[in-house]
């Protein structure tokens, strides 16, 4: 186990650093310079050349790329271009907000969308099935900036129930759940039809393994099968996939924090990435890296641990 | 089994009775609709990025939050032209360039720093004529100091639109020196002194920014003790966040503007705020396609710019004749060419051109590929193939300029939009000989032109500065290098009991808003 360990965080470490490459090159090839777009056409060649300075624009990319990597090193983001702000003061603030809604929206589908998966193998081809298959393919082909949109009339505008703009007041945590609902209900709608499919498809290949069959023959009750002993193994790709969605999420909310005005790292990279304000976005991106390197080691981890086999394939 | 039922059963009973009664008290915790108790929740598009006058970021000054905390020596008044502000006592123009002031005594800067004074504005402007935005001051030449609270601002030529574009604007805040010198000579978000009717409360990046009256502000009290101003970046959330309720007033796009013209949400009132941006398709004068001026005056004649209005504006926007936007003087009610294909087609021919085929760039947003798609097919009837090529704003605001690449070279048709100030002379200064390459992307010059420019900026006779800007409009027309298109309105959606304040850029003064 200790061996896997170390060799999957290497490899995590590995990822980080390609990924941040990655970044730093698609970062500089986007057209238009980022001076004039960030400061605008008044700027002065002096101010220009300040800001250039500033964010070491005339260097080199290679030398920009050895400074970036030299003060993630030290923990240095760096500041924000215009307020001057740190940017990990700035990311810890809106980190949290897009980390909640991640867990929330992630959570509450695993909720439902595992059940579900469950009962449809258990049942296959049956009415609940059939709905099911239904239900699961039409909320993954529903975009999901369309569910916000209907869930903002229904809920918002026609009957008023619950907010759309926000993330509640700090502090009450009420309001903050309940500027929560729609957020999660529209990212997480998609995840239930995902877990759904994924969950049905590894319980029937499992509930066929002979030693579920053997598990029937000693005469085993179906729940004690199911959830001891099929869904125990049926749920390691489930597991994988949270990992790898939950990561995908922390950056794939944006739409959600855009159209319900919440803060989060999405909307900041968005945004940042119209005014060109690179150190916000490297701060941001690497932060959602390391997040998403972090979610899926763990979910590998907890793979690896339920099933001993994963550990010698690496 | 049966206790585990019980249980299971007693927590979704649970769950369903608090839900069935919070909804039926319509009370969850924390929960205020905008039209609760004295607080104003209103719409920010963006978030703030520096309030300091000498280094607002980008294109525009956070001007609505500045107007509410700073004082200025004078303000936008309700019809669109300037007043004194409540910090002074009076604002006189002397002659052509000398404008007396005299502070009213008492103004105090917030954080212990004393009084606002005459020094404070001779601080503010100097600064701000070495600044980035040292543009809107190139007129300014000093401020004498008669004593503590009086003064007389010197230019250094004389300047008709220095009280409206510029002492009235984003730019001509003032700042306490003082505090600002104490603070480094600099400030982003966190003034370090202000002197206003309103105070920051409370400062949320991308969530909320909480004014709250000020409590040492002894001008006339404001009508609202609380404004909230929630930033909401896309428009269509900000329409969706008003109708629901939780926002008390909100800009508005082109599509939903239409939509609220048929069918307004109820108790609602919608404000046009100003119309001054003009937007036209441009011609490349310099490129071999279009050196011809026939082809170009073809284009003119080819375009039905109210068709573009209709289709890609659903009729809200005003229709273009000129650079000068609606309500500013110089502004045309018809352009120097009209739309008529034939003659288009007839010019073609006279050119010995058939068979052309051109590339329109474009910002890639719905209103402007609409209007593409218009112009695509009007050219199409004339026998012009037009290749749309949508951009993000990175190069699309580079494409004209010298330095920054050779795109310049291949410029044929695009669909520019300009925002202009609230004096005729701006938008002419984007077409001058200095800016052939920066912002003049059409690429001409005429000696007739600058000597006009020069005029205009100096004249303060109403009806000479409409001759001049009047005939700027022409010489641009004979160029055949402009398709005037339309004139946005920005437009705000709002409670009725509501009466809101605009700068004539659309920009709110909220310390104004009444209630109606």
């Amino acid at each position: 186990m200790w061996s896997y360990l170390l060799k999957r965080i290497l490899l995590s470490v590995l990822i980080v650093f390609l990924a941040i490459l990655a970044l730093f090159i698609t970062l500089h090839s986007i057209p238009g310079d980022p001076i004039s777009i960030a400061l605008g056409p008044r700027a002065t060649p002096e101010i220009q050349a300040e800001y250039a300075a500033r964010m070491h624009l005339d260097k080199p990319l290679y030398h920009q790329f050895v400074i970036f990597i030299g003060n993630v090193i030290k923990g240095d983001l760096g500041n924000d271009l215009f307020s001057n702000r740190s940017v990990l003061l700035i990311l810890s603030e809106q980190l949290p907000y897009t980390i909640v809604l991640a867990i929330t929206a992630i959570g509450w589908s695993a909720l439902i969308g595992i059940p579900l998966g469950c009962l449809s193998a258990v049942k296959p081809n049956s009415l609940l099935d059939k709905i099911t298959g239904i239900v699961s393919v039409g909320t993954i082909a529903i975009p999901s900036f369309l569910v916000s949109i209907w869930a903002i009339l229904i809920f918002s505008v026609g009957l008023k129930w619950l907010p759309v703009i926000g993330a509640g007041e700090p502090g009450d945590f009420g309001d903050q759940i309940y500027h929560l609902i729609l957020p999660a209900f529209a990212v997480g709608l998609g995840w239930v039809g995902y877990l759904a499919r994924m969950v049905r498809a590894s319980m029937l290949e499992v509930m066929s393994e002979n030693y579920i069959r053997s598990a029937n023959a000693f005469g085993l009750k179906s729940r004690t099968i199911i959830f001891r002993y099929a869904l125990k193994v049926a749920i390691l790709p489930t597991i994988t996939l949270i990992g790898v969605g939950f990561g995908a999420l922390l950056s794939g909310t944006v739409f959600a924090e855009i159209i319900f005005s919440r803060p989060g790292i999405g909307k900041i990279i968005y945004n940042m990435v119209l005014a060109r304000n690179f150190p916000v976005i490297q701060g941001a991106v690497l932060i959602t890296i390391g997040m998403y390197v972090i979610v899926t080691l763990i979910a590998d981890l907890i793979v690896s641990w339920l099933d001993p086999r994963v550990r010698d394939t690496l | 089994m049966n206790k585990i039922l019980q249980t299971r059963r007693q927590l979704l009973q649970t769950i369903a009775f608090t839900g069935i009664a919070g909804v039926a008290i319509g009370k969850f915790p924390g929960i205020a609709y905008a039209a609760d108790g004295a607080t104003l929740k209103i719409q920010f598009e963006r978030e703030l990025d520096s309030l300091d006058p000498g280094y607002f970021v980008g294109g525009s000054p956070p001007c609505d939050v500045n107007w509410a905390l700073m004082p200025a020596l004078v303000h936008y008044g309700r019809d669109g032209g300037w007043i004194p502000s409540p910090h002074v006592e009076s604002i006189v123009a002397r002659d052509a360039t000398h404008i007396d002031f005299t502070l009213r005594k008492g103004m105090m800067w917030t954080n212990g720093f004393g009084e606002v004074t005459t020094e404070d504005v001779a601080y503010s402007y100097d600064r701000e004529a070495v600044s980035e935005w040292k543009g809107d001051y190139v007129a300014y030449d000093h401020v004498e100091i008669k004593d503590k609270y009086s003064g007389t601002i010197v230019l250094n030529q004389p300047f008709a639109p220095f009280m409206n574009t510029t002492l009235a604007s984003g730019t001509g805040i003032i700042i306490c020196k003082k505090a600002v010198e104490a603070a480094g000579g600099k400030f982003t978000t966190e003034q370090p002194a202000s002197c206003g009717p309103y105070l920051i409360s409370e400062h949320r990046p991308g969530q909320v920014l909480k004014l709250r009256s000020n409590p040492e502000w002894n001008g006339a009290k404001p009508a609202y003790e609380n404004i909230d101003c929630l930033f909401v970046t896309e428009s269509s959330a900000a329409a969706l966040a008003y109708e629901a309720g939780e926002l008390d007033i909100a800009k508005v796009s082109a599509d939903t503007y239409a939509r609220y013209l048929k069918d307004i949400p109820a108790n609602s009132s919608l404000t046009v705020a100003g119309a001054l941006q003009y937007m036209w398709m441009g011609m490349n004068t310099d490129h071999p396609k279009l050196k011809d001026i026939r082809v170009r005056q073809a284009i003119q004649h080819a375009v039905d710019a109210s068709a573009v209005v209709q289709g890609a504006y659903s009729g809200t926007a005003e229709q273009s004749y000129g650079v000068v936007c609606p309500g500013l003087t110089g502004r045309r009610d018809k352009a120097g060419y009209s739309y008529d294909p034939t003659k288009a087609k007839a010019l073609l021919k006279e050119a010995g051109v058939s068979g052309l085929k051109l590339t329109l760039r474009t910002l890639n947003n719905q209103e402007r590929m609409l209007t593409a798609q218009i112009i695509q097919a009007n050219l199409a009837a004339i026998g012009i193939t037009v290749e749309i090529i949508p951009l993000d704003g990175g190069p699309f605001w580079d494409m004209g300029q010298e330095k920054k690449g050779d795109t310049w070279k291949e410029l044929e048709l695009w669909i520019m939009r300009y925002s202009s100030g609230p004096d005729p002379y701006e938008p002419f200064q984007w077409f001058v000989r200095g800016q052939v390459g920066i912002w003049n992307w059409e690429r001409w010059s005429s000696d007739e032109f600058e000597d006009l420019f020069a005029k205009g900026v100096a004249e303060t006779d109403t009806g000479k500065r409409e001759a001049i800007y009047t005939r700027m409009q022409e010489i641009m027309d004979e160029t055949g290098a402009y398709v005037y298109l339309t004139h946005e309105p920005e437009v705000f959606i709002h409670k009725s009991s509501l009466s809101p304040h605009f700068s004539p850029t659309a920009e709110m003064i909220v310390g104004a808003f009444k209630e109606a």
